[in-house]
């Protein structure tokens, strides 16, 4: 009887450990996909008719955004909606191993919204929090082709920051080539 | 004394390879062994290691395959990223269509990337093909991830343009008999290949520490040296008693 018992608890509390534990594995981890392309083009031009448009890569924009990104841009095309002079872009960067998709929406040269929509790595997933992505509303590009303002780091995530911070200055870059504007504003 | 000349011809070679090998394990850090890798395909299939012999697709004369790590190769090019395994490869007069487990790669007919189409731009989970008819590209999705209860595929058509998919009245059979299948990459490629990537290997210093241990050779290596290091124990006996005889 005793021995039952004995066994009985040993396997509850092993279960309870196993649950607990893949429980706190679960809110760990960053990895996930948090919005598809589709909903997100839905979800910023909610009010308004946007156009899926594409960006051929030429050699010039290739060879800026190449500097703005700090290696070869791949692919010939990208895709991204527009409606007035509103633009949003998904774009890819790798953080450390692993490519971060995000989301940029672009109005007058500078920045309405950042939102990752799909994180892949271990660590560093901290970017995703609004908290951190709103540091980007309203920035725009320099003449150097970076951003006009310090965004505050978040530590253990310093690579897919910089990743982030890639992609914001590219979406600017973009915008002002398909809207031909200035690229650059006075910082 | 006669047992210990018997025993010493019978273990001297054994011995010295053990003292040189036990001295080059001493000295590992030093002598770095840790660092030098060995690959060869005897050495890897002797250790369990299983050496898939690279596959890939031929299509217009170029050959497109997965290096391994992240990457597509087009005829030793980095063309695209590219997650293992590349499913299928196909062609139609705009561009070649590359389905890798991350996404489809869009390529020009020389093999430059035009643009990836994956999950998050609608490129739906379990595609297992994509596959061109009559100039018409097809992607074939296994639906028993989406309702249990239908066991054949989902067939719709791409368009490589728009990105749009819709679905197709196409039986999956028919799309089975034209979809290519990954063969082995001829020999060059595959010399290229293994030069490139970082496959599998043994370090010097793994395998002289099986060498000196025996599990080089298994149990029975392990129970030769064993019986070796008995040998030497008998042997040292011998030596001393000898010497106490003689004097």
């Amino acid at each position: 009887m005793l021995k039952e018992l004995y066994r009985a608890a040993l396997v509850t509390a092993a279960a309870a450990c196993f649950a607990i534990t893949s429980l706190a594995s679960f809110s760990v981890s960053a990895k996930g996909v948090y919005q598809s392309g589709a909903d997100f083009f839905a979800e910023v031009f909610a009010q308004q008719q946007a156009e899926s448009k594409i960006l051929w890569l030429t050699p010039e924009i290739r060879t800026q955004a190449a500097a703005i990104v700090g290696h070869p841009v791949r692919g010939l095309r990208i895709r991204y909606h527009q409606s007035d002079k509103k633009t949003a872009w998904i774009l890819e960067e790798i953080g450390k191993e692993m490519p971060i998709t995000i989301g940029v929406v672009v109005e007058e040269d500078v920045i309405q919204l950042v939102k990752i929509l799909a994180y892949r790595e271990s660590r560093g997933g901290e970017v995703r929090y609004p908290a951190y992505t709103a540091q980007y509303k309203g920035a725009a590009l320099q003449e150097d082709y970076q951003l006009n303002r310090n965004i505050d780091g978040i530590t253990g995530a310093t690579l897919s920051m910089w990743a982030v911070n890639k992609v914001a200055a590219l979406a600017l870059y973009y915008h002002a080539v398909v809207n031909q504007s200035s690229a650059t504003h006075q910082p | 004394m006669l047992w210990h000349r018997r025993l010493g011809l019978s273990t001297f070679v054994v011995l010295i390879f053990l003292a040189i090998s036990g001295f080059a394990l001493n000295h590992s850090p030093g002598l770095k062994l840790n660092q030098i890798n060995l690959s060869s395909n005897w050495l890897l299939s002797w250790y369990g290691f299983e050496v898939p012999v690279a596959e890939g697709f031929q299509v217009d004369g170029k050959w497109f395959y997965q290096d391994g790590n992240k990457a597509l190769l087009v005829d030793g090019q980095n063309a695209a990223p590219c997650t293992a395994p590349l499913i299928a490869v196909a062609q139609t007069t705009d561009g070649v269509f590359a389905l890798c487990a991350n996404g489809l790669n869009l390529l020009t007919r020389d093999g430059q990337l035009v643009e990836q189409f994956g999950a998050i731009d609608g490129l739906p989970a379990n595609t297992q093909a994509v596959t061109v008819l009559d100039n018409r590209i097809y992607l074939t999705i296994d639906s028993t991830a989406i309702d249990s209860t239908i066991i054949d595929a989902v067939i719709m058509e791409f368009n490589a343009h728009t990105l749009e998919l819709k679905e197709a009245d196409m039986a999956p059979q028919a799309l089975k008999d034209i979809q290519q299948v990954a063969v082995p990459l001829p020999e060059p490629l595959q010399k290229k290949l293994k030069e490139q990537s970082a496959g599998p290997s043994i370090s010097l210093e793994t395998l002289i520490l099986d060498l000196h241990s025996g599990r080089f050779f298994g149990q029975f290596g392990v129970l030769f040296i064993d019986l070796i290091g008995l040998l030497v124990c008998i042997l040292s006996i011998t030596g001393l008693i000898a010497w106490m005889k003689r004097r």
